[in-house]
């Protein structure tokens, strides 16, 4: 241990490649959990159902006027349950298409209209859920980025789209599209989405017959993509939805995002491991006749090696910790900040932490074990003998 | 009785495609249990390479002529693999070099202690012993002191200390005054000859300097990879030194 000490320069410089690699990893791999446990959340939520816009809207999110009447004619297909219709709209026009995750949304539904078939679980931190009862009332259960963004809990009144809203509860975080979302009663979300429409649009808009998307539930039994292709083939002017269809449009397209996003943690990983192996190639090089001195003293080979891998696999760890410290303050501002504009882009997981650090130092290790290996099958005369 | 014994000991060097060194061209040796025996001769007579092949460094070459045969306490070590060689020089084996041969990072404790931690000897044990040698030596109190913070005799002690720390059956000193001047020189010879005398300590030293020789039972007089003439008690052999010195030049 006391030999990393030998040749400070070099070996700082060794930590620090190993450093920005392992960085990189735990940077953007926070950026690939965030993104997958956004599309995980969407592909559960998708799964048992299909849903319905006026448009391909992306995710499934769209905000393209759809008659309320819609409903009755979805309601009669074969195979479908349950209908229920929403409102979602953007909570503030300004934001959405540049943003790398989900911009905030309103979203209207009468609670209880799903009769118990949503399985997707939502916990509240505070306060209670919407009821039927809140119908004609200005009241929302905001998402957890909204309510730190609004700095809002249960009781506070808060402003969407010029309106006040009573809050009566805050959700637990998902970190998928919920904590991006003010829940409102549906009548107060047909009245903010008429209100958002353009003057001349609006003219034909009855706000209690809009809705702008809907959520069917299938029969028991009824598979949903087939029951998406039936409903797009009965209603010509409606997008159907299912979870295989969103698996497919979002899901790869973030897979290869994804593969990205580890393909460059993983480069810089790469040619931090090889200046291990140069370091350590060097160390041993300059350290030829000492192992000749344990070797001849009676050192085994494998001792030899075992101290020399020892020593690569704690550069290996030190320059993983440095960089996993880093990379979580990276994290943490970037959080932080983005917090304020509503836009978390990093969630840094236990899991992304242990492998960074394991990785690094079997890395390391790894990278010491040829230049140890060479060392240690040396002759002793003839590393004594060496200058 | 007999510690060590060579017969038919031979090592060729190959350093090109048709360059060869016959550095052992055939050597019996034997060495009794608490015998202080020196190797002389000039460079190139094959004393360094004899010694690595006593000392388990080197295996002799088995090709070209007669088996040849070395064994240790008893033992047959042409047969033994490296592992068992280390093993072997860890345990019952202890080596001097010229250029003393710490490891410079290791404080002189510590480097003691490296030869009791190959032997299989750690913790507490191993400083108690390490503290002892050093003791021995004369250097208890710069235990602590790293190898540069030593004066070139106090280094060669404190190999001299490893060398012993684990009680070993054989001492092996390659030219362990080369490389200090005559009263430091001295002082590593009585140390040498203090262990002995006192422990039974047996010691094999190559060593160019008559003093060291003439401290020895007996002289191994080596030449042109061959023991030049038999073995005889060391002020026989020593006896004329201006004869000596034409050899060795």
């Amino acid at each position: 241990m006391r030999d990393l000490g030998r040749r400070k320069l070099r070996t700082t410089l060794t930590i620090l490649g190993i450093t920005i690699g392992i960085w990189a990893l735990v940077v953007f791999g926070s950026m690939a959990n965030k993104i997958n446990a956004l599309v995980e959340g969407g592909s559960t939520y998708f799964a048992d159902k299909v849903s319905l816009s006026a448009d391909a809207g992306m995710g499934g999110f769209s905000s393209a006027p759809m008659p309320l009447a819609t409903t009755d004619l979805v309601a009669a297909i074969d195979g479908v349950d349950v209908v229920v219709p929403e409102v979602m709209l953007l909570m503030d026009d300004e934001m959405g298409a540049m943003s790398m995750s989900m911009p905030p949304m309103i979203q209207g539904s009468v609670a209880g209209s799903d009769e118990g078939r949503e399985t997707y679980d939502l916990r509240y931190a505070q306060g209670r859920a919407l009821t039927a009862a809140d119908e004609g009332n200005q009241v929302t259960v905001l998402g957890s980025d909204i309510a730190r963004k609004l700095d809002a809990g249960a009781g506070d009144t808060i402003d969407l789209r010029g309106v006040e809203f009573e809050v009566v509860g805050v959700l637990e975080p998902t970190l998928t599209a919920p904590d991006q979302t003010a829940m409102v009663p549906f009548g107060a979300a047909q009245q903010l989405f008429v209100a958002s429409l353009p003057p001349m649009v609006r003219e034909g808009v009855e706000a209690d017959a809009v809705s702008t998307s809907m959520t069917v539930y299938p029969e028991p039994g009824v598979d949903p993509d087939a029951l998406a292709r039936r409903i797009e083939a009965q209603l010509p002017d409606v997008t159907a939805m299912s979870g295989q269809d969103f698996d497919e449009q979002i899901g790869s397209s973030m897979a290869i995002l994804n593969a990205i996003l580890i393909g460059i943690a993983l480069i810089s990983l790469v040619v931090g491991g090889l200046s291990v192996v140069n370091t350590m190639a060097m160390s041993i090089a300059e350290r030829t006749r000492e192992i000749g001195i344990k070797r001849a003293i009676g050192g085994s080979r494998l001792r030899i090696v075992r101290e020399l891998v020892v020593e690569a696999g704690l550069i290996g760890f030190i320059g993983g910790a440095i960089g996993l410290a880093l990379g979580a303050l990276v994290v943490t501002l970037v959080n932080d900040a983005g917090r304020s504009s509503g836009t978390v882009l990093f969630d840094l997981t236990t899991g992304t932490a242990i492998t960074a650090v394991l990785f690094s130092t079997i890395l390391g290790a790894l990278a010491g074990f040829m230049p140890a290996l060479h060392a240690a099958r040396l002759d002793p005369v003839s590393a004594l003998r060496y200058e | 009785m007999t510690l060590l014994d060579g017969r038919n000991l031979r090592k060729t060097y190959r350093l090109g495609r048709s360059n060869t060194v016959h550095a052992l061209r055939g050597v019996d040796v034997s060495i009794e249990s608490g015998e202080m025996v020196a190797i002389i001769g000039p460079s190139g007579s094959g004393k360094s390479t004899l010694m690595h092949i006593l000392g388990l460094l080197h295996g002799p070459d088995l090709n070209h002529g007669p088996r040849p045969e070395l064994s240790f306490g008893g033992r047959d070590m042409v047969e033994l693999g490296e592992g068992e060689r280390t093993r072997i020089r860890a345990r019952e084996m202890g080596f001097v070099f010229q250029d003393f041969n710490l490891v410079p990072t290791l404080t002189a404790l510590e480097n003691v202690a490296l030869a009791c931690d190959y032997a299989g000897i750690g913790g507490a044990e191993a400083r108690t012993a390490s503290l002892a040698a050093l003791d021995l030596v004369g250097l208890a109190d710069r235990a602590g002191h790293r190898p540069a913070e030593l004066s070139g005799g106090e280094q060669q002690r404190v190999a001299l200390a490893r060398a012993l720390v684990n009680r070993p059956k054989l001492v092996l000193a390659d030219e362990p005054t080369g490389n200090l001047d005559s009263e430091r020189s001295s002082e590593v010879l009585a140390t040498l000859r203090r262990f002995n005398r006192e422990h039974g300590q047996t010691l094999i030293l190559v060593t160019h300097d008559q003093e060291v020789a003439a401290a020895c039972d007996r002289v191994i007089r080596m030449r042109d990879g061959r023991i030049h003439e038999p073995a005889v008690p060391a002020p026989i052999a020593l006896r004329p030194a201006p004869a000596l010195e034409r050899a060795s030049a």
